[in-house]
């Protein structure tokens, strides 16, 4: 069947997911955004538990690998680890900076 | 007689005393003795209480030595205390915090012995990786293969796995072979996307993100890998997002990459270069993509732990796009993913692959393969045996059938003991049921570093 768009059809294989994955990316910006910008409930909202660095480290840093104490490196070093992890194990920004929080004051160097 | 007793007495010396002019009653005399005798009890009594507290004033005293002693050593443990206190931390500076290099990678060492071929020793990888941090959100991250092989000595007759015979070189001597594995500049866009641009490690499957040596249990890859190319040149969109505060996430990654080419630039079947030979400059320095459009691929999963050390990931990634340089035959692939933990000391893992390409001569390859393995520390046991926490029991098993008539099953059971948390010594004996004259059973030993 031919293509009815000859000139996009050598992008199509891209165009979906592409397109999927900035509107996912969009729509969490533009939540994230709208949350700041709520005003305040006129009730109290029931406390959200959020994971904590401990936590999450001990959710991420072992599923491939047996967990690194964070004495083995220094803070700058845990610095650029974490950044290179965030990339390779999907880890969303805010947990991998606070899994970076718990490595950085335990380092102790 | 008298005089003659006094006489005697002057001699003597001896006088007779006078009588006393005033007598004492015996009443007097009685009572000054009681008072005597009481002041004598009392005297005794004050003495037997004079030595009680002697007794006293020494253990008192002795006390107050003990408590000097430790009033010193307190105050000489204060001040050892003092010196070893921490010192405050010392603001990072920026400009090292903001710029840092750093080298980690693994390196494996094995000993290998097939049947019907000779045991060997063998450096089976030295793999570096190079991260360079140039800010906050931008990272330059590039794996090395560094693998040594013989120059010669292999016998002149050598087939691969098609059947058909090999040249072989008859040099002396080794070469040291080394391949850039990956490089790739990651920006950190937000909190929830990266751009990656370069030779990237492509998420079709996990195996290929995660497999570095150390992170493998094995110490060889499934065999189902080498369907699918583990690298590409090109751009991705990857990321993760929360769902809900609970700890699940959404992955995702969409990529393009030059993808797939033919090593000898036809479309027939044996032709297809499937790891990554299309790297945009030919070999007659023209760049160029080998054929006309580009691949595109992508990976969704979702990631739920239920709790630290339990947590189960799922996930599709597929992949499409020209492979022969005419242009006329198209190869894709998918693949599912899963990895399941159950507890500090249980893993379970595997890959179902599919690949489909036309071809000139043969038409169309169909291609599958899968793995699935396990692992189980035996510290999950609470044995109060030596070593045994740490050891792992692991098992493989993992097919292929590569679309050319060749069917490849093995079975794999091994260890792997825990030196430390990053150096590993692996063992296992491989199982093989295979239509290929070249796969045999082996057996293989690794020791295994990550640093």
């Amino acid at each position: 069947m031919k293509h009815p768009f000859p000139s996009l059809q050598r992008w199509h294989r891209f165009a979906v997911p592409l397109v999927i994955a900035l509107a996912v990316n969009g729509g969490l910006i533009a939540t994230a955004r709208a949350d700041d910008a709520k005003p305040a409930a006129t009730s109290p909202a029931p406390a959200k538990k959020t994971l904590t660095g401990a936590e999450l480290y001990s959710i991420h840093c072992n599923r491939c690998h047996p967990e690194r104490y964070p004495t083995e490196r220094t803070a700058a070093q845990w610095k650029t680890i974490m950044l290179h992890m965030q990339v390779r194990a999907n880890i969303p920004g805010n947990q991998a900076r606070l899994i970076l929080k718990y490595l950085q004051e335990n380092s102790g160097r | 007689m008298m005089l003659g007793l006094a006489a005697a007495s002057c001699a003597l010396g001896v006088t007779i005393p006078a009588p006393v002019a005033a007598a004492v009653s015996d009443a007097d005399f009685n009572a000054l003795k009681d008072l005597v005798q009481q002041m004598n009890g009392k005297l005794q009594s004050l003495a037997q209480t004079n030595q009680l507290d002697q007794q006293v004033i020494q253990q008192l005293k002795q006390q107050l030595g003990e408590t000097q002693q430790t009033a010193a050593d307190a105050e000489q443990k204060s001040a050892a205390a003092v010196s070893a206190q921490a010192m405050p931390r010392v603001p990072l500076d920026e400009a090292t915090v903001n710029h840092n290099f750093q080298i980690l990678g693994d390196a494996e060492f094995q000993y290998a012995k097939g049947d019907g071929v000779n045991g060997a020793f063998m450096l089976a990888d030295f793999a570096p990786i190079f991260l360079y941090r140039g800010g906050d959100n931008i990272l330059f991250e590039a794996g090395f293969d560094f693998i040594l092989q013989n120059n010669g000595g292999t016998p002149n007759t050598v087939y691969d796995s098609n059947g058909d015979r090999t040249t072989v070189n008859n040099n002396s001597g080794y070469t040291t072979t080394v391949n850039l594995s990956f490089a790739q500049l990651d920006y950190v866009m937000n909190d929830y996307l990266t751009l990656c641009a370069g030779n990237l490690l492509l998420p079709l499957g996990t195996y290929s993100e995660r497999s570095a040596g150390w992170l493998n249990k094995f110490p060889d890859s499934p065999l189902a890998v080498d369907l699918t190319p583990g690298t590409g040149v090109g751009a991705e969109l990857r990321g993760a997002a929360p769902l809900g505060d609970g700890g699940n996430l959404i992955n995702y990654a969409v990529y393009g990459v030059n993808g797939p080419g033919s090593a000898d630039g036809t479309g027939n079947a044996g032709a297809l270069d499937i790891a990554g030979g299309n790297v945009g400059l030919r070999s007659d320095d023209v760049v160029a993509n080998l054929h006309g459009q580009p691949s595109g691929g992508a990976r969704l999963a979702l990631f739920m732990p239920f709790k630290p050390h339990y947590d189960l990931e799922l996930g599709i990634s597929g992949q499409s796009g020209e492979w022969d340089n005419a242009g006329t035959h198209l190869w894709s692939a998918g693949v599912l993913d899963a990895a399941l933990h159950l507890g500090a000391n249980f893993e379970a893992k595997g890959e179902y692959v599919i690949s489909r390409y036309g071809s000139d001569d043969l038409g169309l390859i169909r291609q599958q393969g899968w793995w699935a393995q396990a692992g189980y520390r035996l510290a999950g046991l609470n044995l109060e045996l030596p070593g045994i926490n740490n050891i792992e029991l692991v098992g493989r098993y993992d097919s292929l059938l590569d679309g050319f008539g060749n069917k490849t099953e093995r079975y794999s059971v091994g260890y792997v003991y825990y030196l430390t948390g990053a150096l590993l010594f692996e063992g296992d004996y491989e199982f093989l049921h295979s239509t290929d004259p070249t796969q045999v059973n082996q057996l293989i030993l690794q020791l295994s570093y990550g640093f």
